[in-house]
Order: C-alpha cells, then sequence, then structure tokens
C-alpha cells in the first residue's frame, strides 16, 4: 500500500484544493440569493413609501444599498472576490475599444492650421484608414513633399523635423494615457465592479464593463471632456464643526431607526468597545480624524467608502451640510493598511475657483535644487489675472485640484502667484508628479478618443446563455458517461470517475487562477469532456490488447499504460499548441475557450494517467477482477 | 462490449476510392468558394449588427422591408432564437451622408417641439455625431434628457455650469432602433446584444485569424517533424489543409441552404477551425505512432502492411473517441443556443472529417510519398 501513498495524497490534495476554490463561488451563489431577497423587499418598501420615485433614482438607491450589504458583510465581499470570474458574454456588459483621434489631437496642437493643412491633415487620414503607417509620419511626409517645414505649425523654430516628429508621437501616446486616466477615474465613481481598462499598442483603450447594459450610461462614462477644477479647501475649524454636527445627527437618526442591528454580536471586551463608539460617532468610527495633523482630512477604507457614501446621501445629512461645501475624495489612496486602500476625504469649497480651461500646459520635472519632484502649470493670461487673485487672497490654505470630482492634490498656497505660472511641490514621487501632469492637460487637451468596436450583451442574453451552457454541459457529461459505462462496464465507471475529476479541476484551477470563464470557455469544457476520455480509451484499447496476448491482468496494466505513453503525450500536446495560438490570437470570448482547452488538457491527462491509474492498481492489489467490457 | 474487434481491414488497398471522394468534396468545396463565396461575420466585415428580444412574435418578412426602405443600404434581417427574436445587421459602421441630415431634421424636430423658443447651432459634426451649441446653458441638462428619452444619445459637452454644448449621437443601432419604435409601437422589445466593429477591427481579425491558422499548421509541421520523420509530418499537415479545405467549403455550400443555421465565419468559428486542427492531428498522431511501432517490431513486412495493421488496430479508439467527442458537440449544436450554434456545426463536421483523413489521407500519403521516392521509412 505504501508505493499508492503518495498518489492517492495528492490525487485527494487536488480534490481538497479545488473544493477549497470552488467553496467562494458557492457560497456566493448562495448571497445572492439572500441579497436579491433583500433588495426585492427595500425596493418594494421604497416604493410604497414614495410612489413617484423616479426609475434612475430607484435604480442608484437600490445599488447604494446593495453596496452597503457588502461593505457590512466582509465574508460576503470576499466570496465575490474568489469566485469563478464570468465574462461579459455571461454576465451582460460592455466591451469597448478606443482609439485616440491623431487627426482631431493634430488639429488642436497645431499653431494657427490654415486651409492648406486641414486639406493635408484630411488627405493624410484617409491614408491612415487604408495603411498601417502612423498619421503623424504621414502627415510629416505629406508636408515635406509640399515643402513646408514642421516647425510652421508644430514645436518652436529650431527644432528639426524628426525632433518634432518624436513630440508629436509623444503627444499621442501622452493623449492615450489621459484618456486611460479619465475613464478610470470615472469609471471608479460610476461603481462598475471588476471594470477593466488597459491600453493596447499605442493609440488603443480597451474597456471592460461588465453589468452595464444601459449604453447612455456607458457612453456618457466615456465620452465628453473632463472636467478640472480648482477649489479651496475648507479650513480645519469648520470642517470639525461640520463632522460634529453630521456625527451627532447621524448617531441620532441611526439609534432611532430599527434596521441597525445589522451586526452580530461579539463576546470580546475590545469588541464591545469599538462597537460602541460605532454607536456613539457612527460617522467618525469609518472616517477617521489624525488629531496631530494640522489638516482636517478624514481617512476612509476603501470598503467604508458606499457605507459613508449612502450616509452623505441621507436627506436629514444633507440638510445639515451647508450649501457651499461638498465632500471630496482623493483619486488615489493616502496609504495601506493590512492591505486595504485607504482615501482621504476632503471637504471642498462647493464653488470652483478656476476651471482647467486656462490652463495651457503642465510639465512634471524634478526640481534641480531640491531633486524633489515638481510639477510646473502655465495658464493663459486670462487665467493668470484670476489665479493672482485667487492665490493672493488663499494663502495659507489648500487649493484642490479636482477632476471629475475627485481630487488629485491639495497643495498649500505659499504665496501670490502673477503671471500665471506656477510650481506645485510637495509631491510624493515622480510617478504622482507625471500623474498631475496628465490630470492638469486633461483640463487643456482633452484627449479625442473614437470608439472602433463596441459590443453590449444585455443581461437577458448572458442569462440565456449560462443555462443552455450550463445544460449542454450536464448533458453531454451524462451521455458520455453512460456510453463509457455502457462499453467499459467497470473500467467504464472509473474512466467516468476521472471524468468528473477532469471537470471539477478545471473549475478548481479557474478559480484559483481568478480566469474568468465565458461561454467559448463553457464550450471548451464540454469539448474537453467529448476529447478528455480518450487518453482513458487509448489506455484501455491497448489494456485490451495486452490481455488477448495472454498476459496477466497486472502486467497487462503496466504495459498498456507505458505503450500508451507516447501516443497520449504527442496527441495532446499538439492540441495544446492550438490552444496556445488561439490564446495568443483571440480575445475576450476565444482566450476564454483557448484558456480551459489548455487546461482542460492538462486536467484530464492528470485524471487519465494518475487517478485512473491508482484506482486500477489498488483493484490489483487487492486481487480484484478488471473488467474492461 | 466491443467494436471493430480484430478488424483487418485493407484500408490502404481502398485509397483510391478515398482520392475520389475527398477529390469530389474538394472541387466542388472549391468551386463553391470561388463562385459563392464565403460569408463573413461583422467580427471581420466590421458593421452594425442588434439582437433583438420583441414581446410579441414578429414577422421577419414585414421587418425587412420595412428596414430595407430607411436608406441604411443592404439590411440583413433574420430570427435569433425563437420568433420573437430579431436579429438586424447592416456592414454600414455610420450613417450614410444622404442620411443624415433626416436624422438632424428629426432631432431639431424635438428641439423645437420641446423648447419652441430656443435657438441652436450646429458647431460640430462628425460621421456619428453631431454638437449643438443652443442659446440658454440652464436647458442643457433638460434638452438632453428630453433627447434621450426619445431615443438618440445626448450629453453635455462638458460638466461646466455655464456649458451650452450638448453632443448627439447617432449610429446605425440607435437609427434602427429609433425607427422601429415608431414603427412597431405596440410590441416592444429589449436589446439582447449589439455589436459594431470599425472597418479597421476587422481587417485586422481577418490578417490575424489567418496567421493563427497558417501558424498552427507550422507548428504542427515543426513539432511532428521532430518527433517522427519529416514525411510523416508532411501527411499530417497535408491531411489537415485537406480539413479545413473541406469545411470551409462545406461553409460555402451549406450557406443559406438550412434555414436557422447561419454559417459565416465568426471569430467563434475561427477558434473551432483551430480545434478542428488540434483534434485532427490528434487522431492522426495516435495513428502514426503505432505505425512507428509496428515498423519497429516488423523491420521486414512491407510498409502498405504495417500502415494497415495500424490502422486496424487504432481504429476502435479512433471511433470511440469521435463518437464521444461527436456526442458533446452534437449536445452544443442542439442545446448550446444561437451564440454557438456556428461554433458547434463546424467541429461537428470538424470531427467527421478529420476522423475520416486520419485514416484515408495522412496514412496514403505516407506510402505513395514511400513508394514514389522508393525508400524504406525508418525512425
Amino acid at each position: 500500500m505504501k508505493e499508492f501513498r503518495f498518489r492517492i495524497i495528492l490525487i485527494l490534495g487536488a480534490v481538497a484544493l479545488s473544493l477549497y476554490l470552488l467553496y467562494p463561488t458557492y457560497a456566493d451563489s448562495q448571497n445572492t440569493i439572500t441579497i436579491q431577497s433583500q433588495l426585492e423587499r427595500f425596493r418594494d418598501s421604497l416604493q410604497t413609501a414614495n410612489p413617484n420615485l423616479s426609475d434612475d433614482d430607484l435604480v442608484r438607491l437600490v445599488n447604494l444599498k446593495e453596496d452597503e450589504i457588502y461593505a457590512d458583510k466582509p465574508d460576503f465581499r470576499t466570496a465575490k472576490e474568489k469566485r469563478v470570474k464570468l465574462g461579459l458574454d455571461l454576465q451582460g456588459g460592455m466591451y469597448l475599444v478606443m482609439e485616440v483621434n491623431t487627426a482631431k489631437l493634430l488639429e488642436k496642437l497645431a499653431k494657427d492650421p490654415d486651409q492648406r493643412f486641414l486639406e493635408l491633415l484630411g488627405e493624410a487620414e484617409q491614408q491612415a484608414k487604408i495603411e498601417e503607417v502612423n498619421l503623424v509620419s504621414i502627415l510629416a511626409e505629406k508636408l515635406q513633399q509640399n515643402n513646408i517645414r514642421l516647425s510652421r505649425y508644430f514645436g518652436s523654430i529650431r527644432q528639426d523635423d524628426a525632433d518634432i516628429i518624436d513630440d508629436l508621437q509623444e503627444q499621442e501616446s501622452d493623449a492615450v494615457t489621459r484618456a486611460i486616466e479619465i475613464i478610470r477615474n470615472r469609471v471608479d465613481q460610476y461603481g462598475v465592479s471588476e471594470p477593466s481598462i488597459q491600453k493596447q499598442g499605442a493609440r488603443r483603450i480597451i474597456v471592460e464593463l461588465p453589468g452595464i447594459s444601459k449604453e447612455e450610461d456607458a457612453k456618457r462614462l466615456l465620452q465628453g471632456s473632463a472636467l478640472l477644477e480648482f477649489k479651496i479647501v475648507k479650513e480645519s475649524e469648520l470642517t470639525i464643526q461640520i463632522m460634529n454636527s453630521i456625527d451627532t445627527k447621524l448617531a441620532e437618526s441611526l439609534k432611532s431607526s430599527t434596521d441597525t442591528t445589522l451586526s452580530d454580536d461579539t463576546t470580546s471586551a475590545e469588541d464591545m468597545t469599538q462597537e460602541e463608539f460605532a454607536r456613539e460617532h457612527p460617522f467618525y468610527a469609518i472616517a477617521m480624524i489624525n488629531p496631530q495633523s494640522p489638516f482636517a482630512d478624514a481617512f476612509v477604507r476603501e470598503s467604508d467608502r458606499p457605507k459613508l457614501e449612502a450616509y452623505l446621501a441621507r436627506p436629514e445629512i444633507k440638510n445639515i451640510i451647508p450649501d457651499n461645501v461638498e465632500f471630496a475624495f482623493s483619486a488615489k489612496p493616502a496609504s495601506v493598511e493590512g492591505g486595504e486602500n485607504i482615501f482621504r476625504l476632503f471637504l471642498l469649497n462647493k464653488k470652483a475657483e478656476l476651471t482647467g480651461g486656462v490652463i495651457v500646459d503642465a510639465q512634471s520635472n524634478i526640481d534641480p535644487q531640491t531633486t524633489a519632484p515638481i510639477v510646473n502649470m502655465q495658464m493663459n493670461a486670462e487665467g493668470a489675472r484670476e489665479w493672482a487673485r485667487i492665490t493672493g487672497a488663499n494663502i495659507q490654505k489648500r487649493c484642490a485640484i479636482v477632476l471629475d470630482g475627485v481630487v488629485y492634490s491639495a497643495p498649500t498656497i505659499q504665496n501670490k502667484i502673477p503671471g500665471g505660472s506656477s510650481v506645485i511641490e510637495g509631491i510624493g514621487d515622480l510617478e504622482e508628479a507625471k500623474l498631475l501632469e496628465i490630470v492638469l492637460k486633461a483640463g487643456a487637451l482633452p484627449a479625442p478618443v473614437d470608439i472602433i468596436e463596441e459590443r453590449t450583451v444585455g443581461p437577458s442574453l448572458g442569462q440565456d446563455s449560462i443555462s443552455q451552457g450550463l445544460n449542454s454541459l450536464i448533458i453531454g457529461f451524462v451521455i458520455v458517461a453512460i456510453f463509457m459505462i455502457f462499453y467499459y462496464v467497470k473500467a467504464g465507471t472509473i474512466a467516468d470517475l476521472a471524468l468528473f475529476f477532469t471537470v471539477l479541476f478545471i473549475m478548481g484551477i479557474l478559480a484559483g487562477f481568478n480566469a474568468t470563464l465565458t461561454l467559448p470557455g463553457i464550450a471548451g469544457i464540454i469539448l474537453t469532456i467529448g476529447m478528455a476520455v480518450d487518453a482513458n480509451v487509448i489506455i484501455y484499447e491497448r489494456i485490451r490488447e495486452e490481455l488477448a496476448t495472454g498476459k496477466t491482468v497486472r502486467a497487462a496494466i503496466d504495459s498498456g499504460y507505458s505503450n500508451s505513453y507516447s501516443a497520449i503525450f504527442d496527441s495532446n500536446i499538439t492540441t495544446f499548441f492550438t490552444g496556445v495560438i488561439l490564446y495568443q490570437f483571440g480575445s475576450g470570448p476565444v482566450q476564454g475557450f483557448a484558456l480551459t482547452l489548455m487546461i482542460g488538457i492538462a486536467c484530464s491527462l492528470f485524471a487519465a494517467l494518475v487517478v485512473t491509474r491508482i484506482v486500477f492498481d489498488l483493484m490489483a492489489a487487492k486481487g480484484m477482477k478488471v473488467n474492461l467490457g | 462490449m466491443r467494436i471493430f474487434e480484430n478488424t483487418n481491414f485493407d484500408f490502404l488497398g481502398k485509397r483510391k476510392i478515398a482520392y475520389i471522394v475527398s477529390g469530389v468534396l474538394l472541387v466542388f468545396g472549391l468551386l463553391s468558394l470561388l463562385f459563392k463565396g464565403i460569408e463573413f461575420g461583422i467580427d471581420f466585415k466590421g458593421g452594425t449588427e442588434i439582437a433583438l428580444e420583441f414581446e410579441k412574435p414578429i414577422e421577419v418578412g414585414d421587418a425587412r422591408d420595412y428596414l430595407g426602405g430607411l436608406g441604411l443600404g443592404n439590411i440583413e434581417v433574420k430570427t435569433f432564437g425563437g420568433e420573437t427574436g430579431l436579429l438586424i445587421r447592416s456592414e454600414l459602421q455610420e450613417i450614410p451622408a444622404d442620411l443624415f441630415p433626416s436624422v438632424l431634421e428629426r432631432v431639431e424636430t424635438l428641439i423645437s417641439k420641446n423648447f419652441p423658443d430656443l435657438t441652436y447651432q450646429i458647431t460640430d459634426t462628425t460621421s456619428s455625431s453631431v454638437t449643438y451649441s443652443i442659446s440658454d446653458p440652464l436647458l442643457v441638462g433638460p434638452l438632453t434628457d428630453k433627447l434621450t428619452n426619445s431615443g438618440f444619445q445626448a450629453i453635455r459637452f462638458n460638466q461646466e455650469e455655464n456649458n451650452s454644448k450638448l453632443i448627439v449621437r447617432v449610429g446605425i443601432a440607435d437609427w434602427i432602433q429609433e425607427n422601429l419604435l415608431e414603427y412597431m409601437p405596440d410590441n416592444k422589445f429589449k436589446v439582447l446584444k449589439e455589436d459594431n466593429v470599425g472597418p479597421k477591427v476587422g481587417g485586422e481579425l481577418k490578417r490575424d485569424a489567418t496567421i493563427a491558422v497558417l501558424l498552427a499548421l507550422v507548428v504542427m509541421l515543426i513539432y511532428l517533424g521532430f518527433r517522427f520523420k519529416f514525411v510523416f509530418a508532411l501527411g499530417a499537415v497535408a491531411a489537415l489543409f485537406h480539413d479545413v479545405l473541406i469545411t470551409l467549403g462545406i461553409f460555402s455550400i451549406l450557406y443559406n441552404v438550412i434555414p436557422g443555421l447561419n454559417l459565416e465565419i465568426s471569430v467563434n468559428v475561427v477558434a473551432a477551425f483551430l480545434t478542428l486542427v488540434g483534434y485532427s492531428i490528434n487522431d492522426t498522431v495516435i495513428v502514426f505512432d503505432r505505425i512507428r511501432e509496428n515498423i519497429k517490431i516488423h523491420k521486414t513486412a512491407p510498409l502498405e502492411d504495417n500502415i494497415n495493421k495500424a490502422i486496424n488496430k487504432t481504429i476502435p479508439r479512433t471511433i470511440i473517441t469521435s463518437l464521444t467527442t461527436l456526442i458533446v458537440v452534437a449536445v452544443l449544436l442542439f442545446f448550446g443556443g444561437e451564440v454557438l450554434r456556428g461554433f458547434a456545426f463546424t467541429l461537428f463536421f470538424g470531427v467527421v472529417i478529420g476522423t475520416y483523413s486520419s485514416i484515408f489521407v495522412a496514412s496514403p500519403f505516407v506510402l505513395e510519398y514511400a513508394s514514389k521516392v522508393k525508400k524504406n521509412i525508418q525512425f
């Protein structure tokens, strides 16, 4: 028995691991049922309470409630994070490929473009549609053919054409970065779960928005220029005052309402005090203030954000916040604690002092004297005048740089800045400086992006696909399993066991590696069921042959397996290669297919060569009859 | 239970018949490819495709006639799923220039109907959107809401307070939906899916797909060249070409012949073709592996006998695996839903043809080659 021990442990380990990895998926599906019924009740109660609530508001409130439930239950959240991810084609959503419109960008960058320039640009644009050459190079060539130097329209007179071409191409790539930053910012605020935003090549952006089916919403999210504003941060005293009154009011209204008994009772004394604190000071419990800091910024955990937003959206809280101020989060986490992002919460003047249209240029740099990262910012004449007045009136206050509603930086104004050229200091690192440069330019030079590919799958089609896929999986599995038992009797049962393990391992690996399951991916698993029996069939047929030559059962099994190895490996490796190529070629759903195909091959080999083998060996060792039909 | 136990069939002796069968299939397939051509889906051709689910059953013919008269050029209208589903496809990605004025007219009628005193002007137009600047910035919000509710997608130009511009987007899909709303106000629909693929993307995808299939063939050639004699690799890849071409031919021949089966080349179908390559080579390798083994054991026996013996020995496995694979593919074909139908169809045919070719094309190729060069094939 000892000789088998290692393999048995290996198999049991693999099964246990798969089950462990799949448990969150199961738990999440159970949680979803609970949450859906809760939300259903919540929606009904809302509708009975205020019958003329608009659909949009209803959806928004229900979504807030859903976020709140997840915020309250960390184990719901972890289950959701660790479940098998479903692709856009299964859960519904939007897939977009966007490309920076270089022609529009060049038009904006050009210094006093004349008719001739616009004509050439138009021609170059047409040409770029057909050829695989960059628009900047085509335009440069066209200008050269017409004996016009690039410096007539771009850059400075001292630069030669090659320099300018490099610059323009960098501007193009900058525009992509800018667009990505703006899109990411909006997607985060919009609360899309598990979005994916990627840069592809030099000019393209791929955006995946699961669960978004209202196209108008998605487009609103992506199009339109970004709004850059400069807003003064409220003084600490006033901020504390407002936060105090929110805290008191919130404690009051939470106590009076009945649904506060969400949290389970805990036993530890420390927890009790924490809970008590949370009851007395619901606001400060999630918006923590650093008493040592000169600023009254609050710090909020990422998981507490939805809760805080729900608190601030309450009508009675809205009432006590003065009309001329607003809360805004920092765009990037201020720190990371225990693996969780902590965001800064600012209280700002609602009215913007200045908007981004006045910015002419921004540049991140290293200060030669202090080697600290800085950002230089230039404003136009009108902006410079305003800026001098604003900075003069708010010395030693902080001025928040706000893009689309979130704060990117809040430097303190040291003195009055005339002339419109300012330096922003006190930036953490060069990366942060680069980000600020992008943000400042977003107001000045919106990145013109076109949607070149767009795929939307509605939630009902996704649901149909899931049920059709799962039905096919079960039907396919059952027919193949019955066929195998019919044909190979007892050995067929063993092959079916291997088949079951194969499917289990595939799902476990998908969950473990955070891979995405798509409809073609399910098709891949179904196909694997059909093809996975192959290794067993090869082996069984070989064992039959060996038995026919008069070998003992034990010997027949041994040589049956060893004679099959080369055929099994060669045939599976070639199929695996096609999987690799397919993965490289495909996008989204097809990659999902390639992935399950490859994982399926690996799993079915393991199941056929290890799982069925050990069963045979055990049976032979115990002297049981191996029945191959 | 056993099938084909100890068969001793002279497969290679019948190879002439197989040549005729393959030849006929290839010739008909190629002729059809040449004259009837092959239909590419919007993944490759670019265009707009929407699938709608109506509340009540819908007459495809009527919808086709109505949509055909919209001036959007050639519009394909098919059923999608059941009789309440409609698949509408246009090769266009954007509203044609001559139609644009009437779209604008509809937008402007809406503006003056809702806000009679408002003056507006167009500040920018692209092929899929138009930017209006209106006289009263305060009305930008209400106006975008009104337009959005009437089916147009309108957004504010930016979030600044004094913004007076709004962008109205008009795509093919929007225009079709907007008109269907008007045509059948009492049969509401919801959008099941909507795809819009630019021509550039389609072109790139076509190139990538061709490269992927060719690359797969080359990789097979190299790997098998390593593991077997080169002539075996050639035989296997010849069989693959045979499989891919015949399946493509069948796509061409059967296009628009079987109702309810949309046989056009989509990304999923290309994935199926690559899988078919993998599957067919799998079958071939198993036979070749046996030939290699037989040649080692029966060194003096003629190659033809060794090959025949190898095919006969592996035929139970070949049949059983093909059968189980066909079972699951058939399940996919019938129960897998509309989205996977083309994929499942390709594989169904591919598995049949791949199994056939590993016996009747790949092995005879090796034999013909060996007798032509009059050399003993060794490993």
